[in-house]
């Protein structure tokens, strides 16, 4: 490849992320244009002010403090890194292979380019200058063996990005079946929120025991005991030496282990830790390379068995038709607002995207509401535990907003059918409501079961949540339909991310999701005003509680059934734009 | 004879592009339609407005006699009118007879119906043994066969059919081709896009010729071959195909 075609193929980069950045709208370029400008403004800051702070601030830091600084640097970037590429999962490589390969170039070349051009985000702009600065920094400040951290810092960045490079090849070549695709993205995507919450989860455990740990010594004077000195003078020391450990076991922490040791004055094991960063670099690459190269000779194993032909049609022709689950009916609901339902349950439930969302949620749920009810080990007063029950069925909704608020943007090219259908617009909404009623009494089920048996609340708390449990999913499929009709966005298929979506949709989900408190500010009102009316001594405030809650039940009902028809309307007369904006794929 | 589709001015707007510009279009019922035009002259936006999928900019439309303006009066006209749009309309997440069961149902058919259908569809298409598979998984000549399916299901007095043949086998096109004729032989009317001019030829009754964005010609296919010519000379003459002037490309020639 000569410089005329790599220059031609920037060209082509460039003009594809301008012409991404031009198609959602002035105020999305002007945006685009603003982040790009302070993403590389705060990388050459980073740049500098590493230098700065290397030569200047650490000269005469401590190895380990070296040793922290960099694992603290390290895992910040490995943080937003791994969550840069759950983001661009399904992105195909900056310049798709398919694409160019029939024009003069190898595919090594294009493969390196693109390589390449896989360095060019912005964590890496945001990150890469300032630990490259920072490295040359201490270089510069502390002179001597130090300067070797500069091509171990090189080394380092090298190796995270070529296996990063040939960890996205084999996902791709796992992606190669839509059905698994969407599997792959949904898991990544999972296993990368679990990741960054177990730190939280972790802190909450290890900060659980240590809370208790003194409460009990409290029991026992003799163990009232102010450290020893040579406690004390162990204890900072432990941590460090576990620490220490890691950092020689674990590639990722490598560079602050070559950082410590080369001020230490110790210059072999940077030595050992920059050829090896670089070895394992190397041997990223080559088999990206070779994944690649496999993918494109169609060697690529799609696991799974194979099925053949004649088998699935000997399958069917002896299968008995079995009444579907699409074929059901629904008492008491009109059979198209039921087909309706029922299909788009099933489509729910068959998207692993919206199966991890959910279980993200509830275990999200489960974790911290234990967290938080278990701690109490005296219990809660009476008078919290109704707003304790109600507050639970508020955080289950918040954790369903994005499938309650955007009814349509899961649909995608499925959206044109339901233009095309006879249907009356109310029995869509109404069948879209409906598909989310199960996930929403199992999820709030499980979680109110976890709070009626955590917390003890009385019976008639219980009967009052199981009031206000149906009034707010009314309430919030009311504000939900009038969202999704008027604020549609399209959500990317495998994934719970809006595609590229205009600034002002954005702005208007984000202040959606900010405005759901004071949305669930009614359901409130029945513990709120029972608590009043015991304090004044009129009625008390468990049957206020339960009786306001009927009410609102009824009033909820009556306003979903009043709005329904009006939304309806309003559908039927939005659907060509929802459906440019649902349908309109953004490359 | 009664109009099965009459358009009065139908124009729509992209911006500056002036995609469909005033078109006037009389379509009788029971007739087999055939709707050409180059590429980008306005045919599939054309569908798009018929169908209610895009608004038109301006202009009136009836469908088998009723305004599809008429929010009320276009869910009625669509219970009786089977589409099949350029992109095609399906659920990801669904298998196709679970697809052809929903879309049975919202068009209001009793279930033994639906299903007596799905299994008829499902066979004829040469879906019937792929009962496991998403339509996610689908071929393109897949779900076009599919989107067919759920387009006849109805059993509809008008098809709305675009590029239909596109991508689908020799064998099922030629069943396509059979069942839409009887279609046809029974009353309904069929309104149909392709670029290839052959399956135009022997399949429609009438054709209807779009260039940009305006109606350059309309006629039965008898007063076609009455003149003499065949179709793809009337459809050269009628897109002015004489009057570009070609390019040299001389250095093709070495």
């Amino acid at each position: 490849m000569d410089t005329s075609q790599l220059r031609t193929i920037l060209w082509l980069r460039w003009h594809l992320t301008r012409n991404q950045w031009y198609r959602g709208g002035w105020l999305n370029k002007a945006a685009s244009f603003f982040v790009a400008g302070a993403g590389i403004v705060i990388g050459f800051g980073g740049a500098v002010a590493g230098l700065l702070v290397g030569a200047l601030v650490l000269t005469k830091a401590r190895p380990l403090v070296l040793l922290g600084i960099w694992d603290v640097l390290v895992g910040m970037f490995l943080f937003f890194w791994m969550a840069g590429i759950v983001s661009d999962i399904q992105r195909s490589e900056t310049i798709d292979i398919g694409r160019v390969l029939h024009l003069p170039v190898s595919l090594r070349q294009v493969f390196f380019i693109n390589y390449i051009a896989s360095h060019l985000t912005l964590v890496a702009i945001l990150f890469l200058p300032g630990m490259l600065g920072f490295a040359a920094g201490l270089a510069l400040g502390r002179g001597g063996l130090m300067v070797l951290l500069v091509p171990l810092a090189i080394g380092f960045i090298f190796m995270i990005t070529a296996w990063t490079y040939c960890l996205r090849g084999w996902l791709v070549t796992l992606m190669i079946n839509p059905r698994r695709r969407r599997v792959v993205i949904a898991v990544v995507t999972f296993s990368f929120i679990l990741l960054s919450q177990l730190p939280n989860l972790l802190g909450h455990t290890f900060g659980r025991g240590r809370d208790s740990q003194p409460s009990a010594k409290e029991t026992s004077p003799s163990t009232e005991q102010t450290p020893s000195p040579d406690t004390t003078a162990r204890r900072p020391a432990s941590l460090p030496r576990a620490w220490q450990i890691a950092n020689i076991a674990v590639p990722l922490l490598w560079v602050g282990y070559g950082a410590m040791s080369l001020a230490q004055g110790n210059v072999w094991p940077a030595l050992w830790i920059t050829a090896g960063v670089f070895l394992m670099g190397g041997l990223g690459l080559r088999r990206a390379y070779r994944s690649t190269i496999r993918f494109y000779e169609g060697q690529a194993k799609e696991g799974g068995r194979p099925r053949t032909e004649d088998k699935g049609r000997i399958a069917a022709q002896s299968r008995p038709i079995r009444t579907s689950l699409l074929e059901k009916a629904l008492p008491g609901v009109p059979d198209e607002a039921a087909a309706m339902a029922l299909a788009y349950f099933r489509s729910l439930m068959r998207a692993p995207e919206v199966k991890m969302a959910l279980a993200t949620n509830f275990l999200m749920l489960l974790f911290f509401g234990a967290m938080f009810l278990l701690r109490r080990s005296s219990g809660f007063e009476d008078v919290i535990k109704p707003f304790i029950a109600t507050g639970a069925i508020s955080l289950t909704f918040f954790g369903l907003i994005q499938l309650m608020f955007n009814l349509f943007g899961y649909d995608r090219g499925g959206f044109r059918a339901i233009v095309l259908l006879p249907t009356p617009r109310r029995h869509i909404l109404l069948g879209k409501n409906l598909a989310l009623l199960p996930i929403v009494a199992c999820i709030a089920g499980a979680v109110q079961l976890l709070v009626t048996f955590a917390a003890r609340l009385p019976i008639l708390v219980v009967l009052a949540t199981a009031l206000q449990l149906p009034a707010a999913f009314l309430l919030l499929s009311t504000a939900g339909n009038l969202v999704s009709v008027v604020v549609p966005y399209r959500v990317a298929p495998g994934s719970m991310k809006p595609t590229k979506v205009p600034t002002l949709t954005a702005l208007l989900m984000f202040v959606t999701h900010l405005l759901f408190p004071a949305a669930m500010v009614p359901i409130f009102l029945p513990p709120g005003l029972g608590l009043l009316a015991s304090r004044l001594g009129w009625a008390p405030a468990g049957a206020v509680n339960l009786a306001l809650s009927a009410l609102l039940l009824v009033l909820f009902a009556l306003c979903y059934r009043v709005c329904l028809p009006g939304l309806g309307a309003l559908l039927q007369q939005r659907e060509q734009a929802i459906l440019q904006v649902v349908t309109h794929e953004v490359e | 004879m009664a109009l099965a589709i009459e358009t009065n001015g139908l124009t729509r707007r992209f911006g500056s592009l002036l995609a469909v510009d005033g078109l006037d279009l009389r379509v009788e019922a029971g007739t087999f339609y055939g709707f050409l035009g180059p590429n980008g002259a306005g045919k599939s936006t054309t569908i798009k407005m018929l169908t209610g999928l895009l608004a038109p900019t301006a202009g009136a439309m009836h469908i088998l006699g009723e305004p599809i303006s008429d929010r009320r009066k276009a869910l009625e006209v669509k219970r009786r009118v089977g589409v099949v749009p350029e992109d095609l309309a399906l659920f990801d997440n669904l298998t196709a007879r679970e697809y052809l069961t929903f879309v049975g149902r919202m068009y209001g058919l009793p279930l033994p119906t639906v299903r007596e259908r799905c299994e008829e569809l499902l066979a004829i298409m040469d879906l019937d043994h792929e009962d496991k598979k998403l339509t996610l998984e689908y071929s393109h000549g897949m779900k076009k066969k599919l989107t067919l399916a759920a387009a006849l299901i109805p059993n509809p007095d008008l098809l709305f059919l675009d590029e239909p043949f596109e991508g689908v086998d020799a064998v099922s096109s030629r069943v396509l081709r059979d069942t839409l004729k009887r279609c046809v032989q029974r009353g309904a009317t069929v309104f149909l896009t392709s670029h290839v001019l052959e399956i135009v030829e022997r399949l429609c009754t009438a054709v209807g010729i779009i260039a940009n964005g305006k109606l350059v010609h309309q006629s039965t296919m008898d007063d076609i071959r009455r003149s003499g010519s065949s179709l793809e000379d009337r459809f050269l003459e009628a897109v002015g195909s004489d009057q570009v002037e070609r390019q040299k490309l001389s250095w093709l020639e070495g």
